[in-house]
């Protein structure tokens, strides 16, 4: 199918991210005025650090209860000093309570499951659609763009209630409740996805290598996969972070479809837990409501140390066009 | 349930400064060298979403108002009943006492929110602070915790019984003190979200702030402003539209509070039926089983959250086009 081939710059991904990083503290010294130009008296500056470490501190209160709580036994968890530790350590105790016998039949470890299959599949194929529909929409103009193009925007105007309820009513009708597709299909609709692969389609995949693959007789799709998708890395990058996120963190959507307990998510799965607990007074729940919440964090907050860089550039969209 | 604020902020700031890219190559050149036909594939790569937005935003949407036009009866089965479901919805208390609940939160929330993050994106964006950079992370840091776990770990913090806030208030002099009460709760909420969302909103305005002209900048030093005077007048016009658009998101988020008030119910009595109009929709729909009603009441939650918005955008654009 291709007989062409195409000289891509040999630039390696590493490469790559090195010189951006070097640009961006150039651009930060450019832009930079030294802070005695402001004639900032000393005092407000250490007035002004001090109120940024409080702030820090009151950030980090959350964090640091439920990393040091999730060592404790359930007596201690509520009769010891919040915010230190208080022996006996059961941090291994509680790790091994959460993921093996709660219930007796490691419900935990099913919810992880679940949220990690929902998260993978759903976010693939947000990003699928996304690149797809972004690159159509970057780089055809067929007939109905412009309006399709504006009825996908203006859907951004409509608060999330107003569409997972309705969803869960005609899922009612249809039998989609209860059934992961239920939850997996809608979460594959990432209007900012389309948005974002569409600027970053036309910003990055030039129109003159389309040309001259299709000069070259390559179909249109093969020029998708070969020549724009290895151009559109990092932005697929964000999309799938963005959407892997959001459905790592949906709450309300899971919760109306899924009555069964064996389909929850991480989110749902320690609502319940919750609720559970307070309802039927059971305390041992407790240690494994904080354990469960720090298992749940903590994939996020490591994907959010390690590629920061797609988060600000999924917040900043701004930034991806570099 | 600000979950998708992030999204639509991205969508609005690619919006203001992505424009130069948006705007399609003049199609000249173009149409020339491939066929009208090359453009109808077009159609191939955009069908798989268009297929999926259409049946899990769009007909989820119109088949609500079909349902909140009908009720079902025990006896009887479903009949059709015209506004009457609206009737109800619009006459409720319940309803009615979450919005305004919502509305107090938003009308305090927000604007401290904001004022925490540009106070904070301006030091930042000065260099007053040294390691900017390590504390700029630390309060992007729980925009990375899920929403639900936010919660959990403030209503432990914030437990009435054993809480160690309620504890140390307690040490403080305040005895039997819960923070919890009626009374506290919303402000409690408050705390929570604005510990969710100060700082990505931070990096939203301080991102806004680099954008500044140094050269803007040094010309009103060189007419001798002061620092305060360069904040004011030279740097806080330039991020009002940055401002604005966060103002509105974070407005159509707070009218859709849920998350928060959902789960510190399992930790106090004090989430009612309908504390917020979410948990009212959901209490109707799920608990009390009224599809039709909690189907009107999603419209009608719907149709006020369009108009704010349209409204404050068209409002901003007329603002716009008389300063230019």
């Amino acid at each position: 199918m291709s007989s062409w081939t195409w000289d891509l710059p040999k630039v390696t991904w590493i490469e790559k991210r090195r010189e951006a990083r070097r640009r961006r503290r150039e651009e930060l010294e450019r832009t930079t005025i030294p802070l005695r130009l402001y004639g900032v008296r000393r005092g407000t500056v250490v007035v002004v650090t001090v109120v940024s470490v409080l702030f820090a501190i009151f950030t980090l209160i959350p964090i640091a209860w439920i990393v040091i709580n999730s060592t404790k036994t359930q007596p201690r968890l509520f009769s010891s000093f919040g915010f230190w530790f208080a022996a006996p350590f059961h941090f291994i105790q509680n790790f091994k309570d959460l993921f093996k016998n709660v219930d007796g039949e490691g419900i935990f470890t099913h919810w992880f499951v679940n949220t990690a299959l929902y998260a993978v599949l759903g976010g693939g194929g947000a990003t699928a659609l996304s690149a797809l529909g972004g690159y159509a929409f970057a780089r055809f103009e067929f007939p109905g763009r412009k309006v399709l193009f504006f009825a996908v925007l203006a859907s951004l105007l409509i608060p999330v209630t107003a569409v997972s309820l309705p969803l869960y009513f005609v899922f009612a009708k249809v039998h989609l409740v209860n059934s992961i597709w239920g939850f997996i299909l809608p979460s594959m609709v990432s209007v900012v996805g389309v948005y974002l692969m569409r600027i970053f389609i036309e910003a990055s995949v030039p129109v003159e290598l389309i040309e001259a693959a299709r000069m070259d007789g390559a179909s249109e799709f093969m020029i998708f996969l070969r020549i724009a998708v290895p151009l559109m890395v990092p932005g697929l990058m964000t999309v799938l972070l963005l959407s892997v996120v959001g459905i790592w963190n949906n709450y309300f959507l899971p919760l109306l479809l899924f009555s069964k307990a064996s389909l929850y998510p991480l989110t749902v799965g320690l609502g319940f837990w919750g609720s559970h607990a307070s309802v039927s007074g059971d305390q041992l729940l407790y240690p494994l409501l904080v354990m469960g919440g720090l298992m749940t964090l903590l994939p996020l907050v490591l994907l959010f140390l390690f590629v920061q860089r797609y988060w600000r550039a999924g917040a900043l969209i701004g930034s991806i066009t570099g | 349930m600000q979950g998708n604020v992030a999204d639509r902020f991205a969508v609005a700031v690619a919006q203001g400064r992505g424009s130069p890219q948006v705007t399609v190559p003049s199609s000249g050149a173009r149409a020339k060298s491939f066929s009208r036909r090359r453009h109808g594939r077009g159609l191939w790569f955009v069908a798989p979403f268009t297929l999926m937005f259409v049946l899990f935003t769009l007909v989820p949407l119109v088949y609500a108002v079909y349902t909140s036009l009908f009720t079902s009866r025990l006896v009887g089965g479903t009949v059709f009943s015209g506004f009457s479901n609206y009737q109800a919805i619009l006459s409720s208390g319940q309803f009615w006492g979450g919005m305004v609940r919502v509305l107090i939160f938003a009308a305090i929330q927000i604007p401290v929110m904001l004022a925490i993050a540009l106070f904070f994106a301006t030091v930042f964006d000065i260099g007053m602070v040294r390691w900017g950079g390590f504390f700029r992370t630390v309060y992007f840091l729980p925009f990375a915790v899920p929403t639900v776990v936010s919660a959990i770990m403030w209503s432990f913090l914030l437990e009435p019984e054993f809480g160690p806030f309620t504890k140390l208030a307690e040490n403080l002099g305040f005895h039997g003190a819960n923070l919890l009460s009626p009374s506290l709760l919303l402000p409690m909420i408050i705390v929570i979200v604005i510990w969710e969302w100060t700082g990505y909103n931070m990096v939203i305005l301080y991102t806004a702030l680099r954008s500044v002209p140094r050269d803007t900048v040094e010309a009103a030093m060189v007419e001798g402003a002061t620092l305060s005077k360069i904040i004011l007048s030279v740097k806080l016009p330039m991020v009002r539209p940055a401002l604005v658009m966060l103002g509105l998101l974070n407005f159509i988020g707070a009218l859709q509070l849920f998350v928060e008030p959902s789960i510190l119910a399992s930790f106090t009595p004090n989430v009612s039926f309908g504390f917020t109009p979410t948990i009212f929709l959901y209490n109707t729909a799920i608990g009390n089983q009224q599809y039709d009603l909690a189907a009107a009441g999603a419209v009608v939650l719907g149709v006020v959250i369009t108009i704010i918005s349209v409204g404050s955008l068209m409002i901003r654009r007329k603002m716009r086009s008389v300063s230019l």
